[in-house]
Formats: C-alpha cells, sequence, structure tokens
C-alpha cells in the first residue's frame, strides 16, 4: 500500500511539474524585463579596428532602444567577449556565451573563419544567430541553418562584381590580388576567379599574408614585379593601409580596388594620401550619403562619441542586428525561438534605418544580395553606381 | 639582379628591426640567462609613451628621448623591484615573471591608449624615394637602417671599450666572482636591464612609423627577434644582429621566390635547424658550466 501512494505522489509530482515546465516556456536568455544577446568580436589583435566599432555600435543601440522603453518591456542586454581574430578563442566564447551566460541569441560573431570553426556548435544548439560576419556563401548548401539569418554580402559575389566592373568601367585587364590567408581573403580571391573568367582577363598575380605578418615589404615587390594594372585587396585594415604605402613607396600606381570591408573612412587616416582613388563596393548607404543613415550616426555618437571615429562600421554594426530587431517587434510579447523565426520570415523587402531591401523566407536565409560602387576622393567616399543584385543562394 | 637587389634592400629594413630586437634580447640573456618575454611589451609601452609626449606637440627628439628614458627606467625598475626579489625562484621561474609582466604591459596599454590601429608620426617619410640603378629606398627605410646600425655601434662601443662594458662582460661571465672583486653586480644587472629595454624602445619607435602602432605591435617583430639572436647565437652580441639581419634578408627573399604562405614558418624552421645544427648559434659559442 505504501508503495502504491508513494508511486500516486511520484506520479502526480512529476505531472505537476512538467505542466508548470509547459505553462512557463522558458526560453533561454528571455526573461519577463530583459532579452541576452551574445556576441564574439576581436576586441584585441589585428582586427580590433572592426570589432570594436562594430560591437561598440551594436550596444549603443541597444541602449537607444532601452532608452525608449525596449522592445514588448524588455530591455536588450549584449554579452561582449573578445576572440582576438583567433578562431579557437571565438569557439570558446561562443559555447561560453551559449552554455554559462545563457544567451538567447549571438548577434554577428566577426571573421569568416571564426564563423566557420564555431558554425557546428551553434547549428546543434539550435541557437539564434543573427547575422554573422562571413562571407554568405559558406552558408549555401549548408543544411539546418533555421535559426541563422543574415543580411551580409558574399565576398565571392563581390570579387566577381569589383572584377567586372574594373573590367568594363576601369580599363583593368591585368588584376593582382592581395589577400589575407584565410577563409576571408580566399574567398574573395575566388570570386575574382571567377570574374576573371567570365570577362575574359588575366590574374597577374595573387599575394596572400597572415593576420600576424608585421610588414609586406616582399608582397609589394611581388605586386609591383606582376605589372598587374589594377591591385584588388581582400585585407584587414591594417594590411590594406601597409601595402597601399607599400606600393606608392615604390612608385608602383596600379589602380586600386577593395572589398567593402575597409571602407571606414579612418582608412584615410591610416594610409593617407595612398588611399585617394581607390573604388570600393557598398552594400548599404555610407554615413555621408543617407540622411537616416547619418541619424543613426548621430544617436550613436552620443551615446557611445569614440564611435564617430569609425562611421562606416559604427552604422554595420546597427545593420547587422535591426533585421533581428524588427523581427522580434513582430514576434509580440511571447517570445520563443521558433516564433521570431515564423515573425522573421514575414520580412520582405523591408527597409531598416540602415539595412535596405532585406527580405526573409520560409528557404530564404540570405536578406540582402545588393552591392553599389563608391570611390575615395579628397578624403570621402563619393557615389559610382546604383544597386547591383546578385543571385540568392539559400 | 635588380629584383634581387630589391628584395635584400627591403629585407635589410626589417633585418634592422629584426637585430635591433635580437641584440635587447641577446644583452640580458647572456649577463642573466633570463629570457625576457616582455621584451616586446616594454618596447610597444615606450612607442606609445612616445605618441603621447608628439600629441602634446613635443619635439620629435625630446619625445623619443624620453620614451626611451622611461622604458630604461622600466626595465631597471623590474629588475630591482621584481626580479631580484625573485632570485630564489628557478630559471624557469623567472622566464614565466617576464611573461607575466608581458601580459601586464599588454592589458595597460589596451586600457589606456585602447585597441585602435594609430599613425605614429614620423620626421622622415616613405614617399620620397631613393633610387640606385633601379633599387629604390625609401628615406624611412634608410632612416631605419641608419640609426639601427648606429644605436648597435653605440653599445658595441660601450660593453667593449668602456670601463662599465668591462664590468658588464665580468657579471656575464661570473657574478660571483666579479662581486668579490668589487663589482657592483645587482647595479651592473639594471642597467644591462634598462639597456635592453631602451634597445626595444629603439626599435619600436623604428618600427611603429612603418608598420602602425597598436598594443600587439611587437608581436611578430619579437618573435623574428628572438629567431634572429638563436640563429646568431643568443651568447653573442654580434651574432644577434648578424642573426636578425640574416633572417630579414631570408624571410623577403624566400617570400618573393618562394612562397608567402611559409614565410613565417621559415623563421621557426631555421631555429629548428639551428638548434639541431649549431646549437650555440652561428657566431655563439659553446656554453661550459665549470662543476
Amino acid at each position: 500500500m505504501k508503495i502504491l501512494a508513494r508511486l500516486v505522489l511520484a506520479v502526480v509530482a512529476v505531472t505537476t511539474l512538467a505542466a508548470a515546465a509547459v505553462s512557463q516556456p522558458a526560453e533561454r536568455g528571455v526573461t519577463a524585463t530583459e532579452i541576452r544577446i551574445g556576441t564574439t568580436m576581436p576586441l584585441s589583435g589585428g582586427a580590433a579596428f572592426w570589432g570594436v566599432p562594430i560591437s561598440g555600435a551594436i550596444d549603443a543601440w541597444f541602449k537607444n532602444i532601452n532608452d525608449a522603453g525596449g522592445i514588448h518591456g524588455r530591455r536588450l542586454s549584449l554579452v561582449v567577449k573578445d576572440d582576438g581574430y583567433l578562431p579557437p578563442r571565438a569557439v570558446a566564447n561562443t559555447r561560453e556565451l551559449v552554455e554559462r551566460d545563457g544567451v538567447f541569441a549571438l548577434a554577428s560573431s566577426l571573421g569568416t573563419a571564426n564563423v566557420f570553426a564555431a558554425r557546428d556548435y551553434v547549428i546543434e544548439t539550435q541557437t539564434i544567430w543573427i547575422t554573422p560576419l562571413a562571407s554568405a556563401d559558406i552558408w549555401a548548401g549548408y543544411r539546418n541553418k533555421k535559426y541563422m539569418f543574415m543580411t551580409y554580402p558574399s565576398y565571392i559575389d563581390e570579387g566577381i562584381f569589383l572584377t567586372k566592373y574594373a573590367a568594363e568601367n576601369l580599363k583593368t585587364q591585368k588584376i593582382a590580388v592581395f589577400y589575407q590567408n584565410d577563409l576571408y581573403g580566399q574567398q574573395g580571391l575566388l570570386g575574382v576567379k571567377r570574374g576573371i573568367a567570365q570577362k575574359g582577363i588575366k590574374l597577374a598575380t595573387s599575394v596572400s599574408y597572415e593576420v600576424t605578418d608585421a610588414e609586406v615589404t616582399a608582397q609589394g615587390l611581388k605586386l609591383k614585379e606582376s605589372g598587374a594594372d589594377t591591385v584588388l585587396l581582400y585585407a584587414t585594415p591594417r594590411h590594406g593601409a601597409l601595402i597601399v604605402r607599400e606600393m606608392a613607396k615604390l612608385g608602383f600606381r596600379p589602380t586600386l580596388v577593395s572589398s567593402f570591408t575597409l571602407a571606414d573612412p579612418a582608412m584615410f587616416a591610416l594610409a593617407g594620401e595612398a588611399w585617394n582613388n581607390v573604388y570600393l563596393s557598398a552594400y548599404f548607404p555610407l554615413p555621408g550619403l543617407d540622411p537616416r543613415v547619418d541619424a543613426v550616426l548621430a544617436t550613436l555618437s552620443r551615446i557611445n562619441p569614440a564611435l564617430a571615429r569609425n562611421p562606416f562600421n559604427a552604422v554595420a554594426g546597427v545593420g547587422f542586428v535591426e533585421a533581428f530587431l524588427e523581427g522580434l517587434r513582430r514576434t509580440g510579447p511571447q517570445l520563443t525561438k521558433d516564433r521570431l523565426v515564423t515573425a522573421m520570415e514575414t520580412i520582405k523587402n523591408w527597409d531598416g534605418e540602415v539595412m535596405r531591401s532585406v527580405t526573409f523566407g520560409a528557404d530564404r536565409r540570405q536578406g540582402t544580395n545588393r552591392l553599389f560602387m563608391i570611390k575615395a576622393e579628397n578624403g570621402k567616399y563619393v557615389k559610382l553606381t546604383d544597386w547591383y543584385s546578385y543571385p540568392t543562394k539559400f | 639582379m635588380t629584383r634581387l637587389l630589391q628584395y635584400v634592400v627591403g629585407g635589410l629594413t626589417t633585418g634592422s628591426l629584426y637585430a635591433l630586437v635580437a641584440l635587447g634580447i641577446a644583452l640580458l640573456y647572456r649577463s642573466s640567462r633570463v629570457l625576457n618575454f616582455a621584451h616586446g611589451d616594454l618596447a610597444t609601452f615606450a612607442t606609445f609613451i612616445a605618441l603621447t609626449l608628439l600629441a602634446r606637440a613635443l619635439p620629435f627628439g625630446v619625445a623619443v628621448g624620453a620614451s626611451l628614458a622611461t622604458a630604461a627606467a622600466m626595465g631597471a625598475g623590474f629588475y630591482f623591484f621584481v626580479l631580484r626579489p625573485a632570485k630564489e625562484g628557478t630559471l624557469l621561474g623567472r622566464i614565466v615573471i617576464t611573461l607575466g609582466l608581458a601580459l601586464l604591459l599588454s592589458g595597460v596599454m589596451q586600457l589606456v591608449w585602447g585597441n585602435e590601429t594609430q599613425r605614429f608620426p614620423f620626421p622622415l617619410s616613405d614617399v620620397p624615394v631613393l633610387q640606385f640603378s633601379g633599387v629604390v629606398v625609401s628615406q624611412i627605410s634608410l632612416g631605419t637602417i641608419v640609426a639601427s646600425v648606429t644605436l648597435m655601434a653605440l653599445l658595441y662601443v660601450l660593453v667593449q671599450r668602456t670601463r662599465v662594458g668591462l664590468a658588464m662582460r665580468a657579471v656575464a661571465q661570473n657574478a660571483a666572482a666579479a662581486q668579490a672583486l668589487g663589482i657592483p653586480a645587482r647595479r651592473i644587472y639594471a642597467l644591462t636591464w634598462g639597456l635592453a629595454s631602451a634597445l626595444g624602445g629603439a626599435a619600436g619607435v623604428l618600427l611603429a612609423p612603418a608598420v602602425y602602432l597598436d598594443p600587439f605591435m611587437m608581436l611578430d617583430p619579437f618573435l623574428k627577434g628572438f629567431a634572429g639572436a638563436v640563429l646568431g647565437g643568443m651568447d653573442s652580441l654580434p651574432g644577434a644582429v648578424l642573426g636578425g639581419f640574416l633572417l630579414g634578408v631570408a624571410e623577403t627573399i624566400f617570400a618573393g621566390f618562394v612562397s608567402f604562405k611559409f614565410k613565417t614558418t621559415l623563421a621557426f624552421g631555421i631555429i629548428i635547424l639551428v638548434l639541431l645544427v649549431r646549437p650555440e648559434g652561428l657566431l655563439g659559442r659553446e656554453y661550459h658550466r665549470r662543476v
């Protein structure tokens, strides 16, 4: 009899607990008053130039939203961890954010190699991941990315676009590529090679560097020797600035074309005169070219004045998360992962403050597929072309 | 031929900086057997001091002089207040202490000056270039080589031709015997630490205009300087200089004619090879401990 009573008690207890669990859909990182979001960024090392302003801007933008009451009464809090641009540290940080800090979503981890390294873990744990800053192409054909949404271009498509633009408009015949010897640079190089094949021009040479390299003397000499009329850059700001100065030093002045990754006006301060006349792509309207983007920059600078020094990277930081914020708004007060996914999938041709024409869907995770060309002139960027679209892949 | 010469010139510029770093490392190693892992961070710290002073519109010479003096004081202070009290510790323990100092300095720099990459103003520019039968040399490269070689020559005179230098050599050979003969060994050690740190600072100031300044600027040059010192002989000052120059030139030529991807690997490949074939380095003398 006693045993039966205990059994009944146990069953009652389990049922009650289960019922309690159902009535409180406790989503990790979400409370009645807070949504916790995490990111791992290079706050030190060779890519701090990107990581510091981008994470700073996301944090400032969250503060801005919190000051206005948050989203459905919940404040946004951001946990930032430094990975020094090292993939192993990025993986460790990501695990820590999910397992120890218990974040609801990951926002924009930076670096194609870093994202690539952490990808399997994030997908397996079914964590919401919004705009991992990696070439979009690493996701093409990758399965189970239900919880991943991105508004970041593909370096392959960008490489094709830049090469075709150079061949059609800058009289480029022989192109040389200066690239980072990791997945970021390799994807860019692949794009350039495809563009070259399409246009029937020549690859003069491709010259790589390591993120840890302090100087690029030999690379400059090699580029000069190649006899290229155009040099295309897939580099960190530091190495990009070093190589354009190195080429100028050698009296080698080819047409310079660069990935949008070097579009921050701070490049003028680093590379000086050598940064003038560089052609770049862009994937959102730059500060100075669009009043709404300027307003975002003004808000960011008011909250964190240091962000005004890296206007492009700061504004980009907002661009990476704003579709997610729109998704949170559309989800309503009852926030769960799956409800967020459903809400995100209703975003069609949506214009944010920074990112424009964002579209997601049941089988679409690549939110943007557009670029345009800009040129560095006298310490400023001017717009050269209208939007150009490339096909979406996932 | 012009092509090869151009690579050699490029290599000499980088090599001169490796040599300066190597010299600082070897100077300390030979006197105290301590491999100073904080050498690079001390150098970067000094460079930041120079940048701060330059931002206050101080003349270049004054700012750099003050920053080198700071580096020297920090090096000597580190010996006096941290390493000397820890003299009972093992050699490995002392080396780990320098690693701690490196982390501490790096943290302080990130806190005070931030992680941003910054331009370091320099009186010489890199755009006006000199041409020697097709070989291009920039003002800044020439300045770097000249300044490094001058510093090395001054150190040579100090160590080989002065009484202080004699004392330094005596302490390096046998500290106990030198002390018994009335040489203030601790002060000589502190002086050695100060000199080595100032040399590192000079390397930092010469490197910063060429590669930009951030708290991690010396990471790669420090490793290369260390490789250069091992190549030339950790025990020998001329060896360290030779090693630094050789490594700079070898690296640049290797990158230009063989592969960029294995440029950094080359330095470490060289270390392994030297340790296998000639552990004392090119100019080093075999180290015998008397029993």
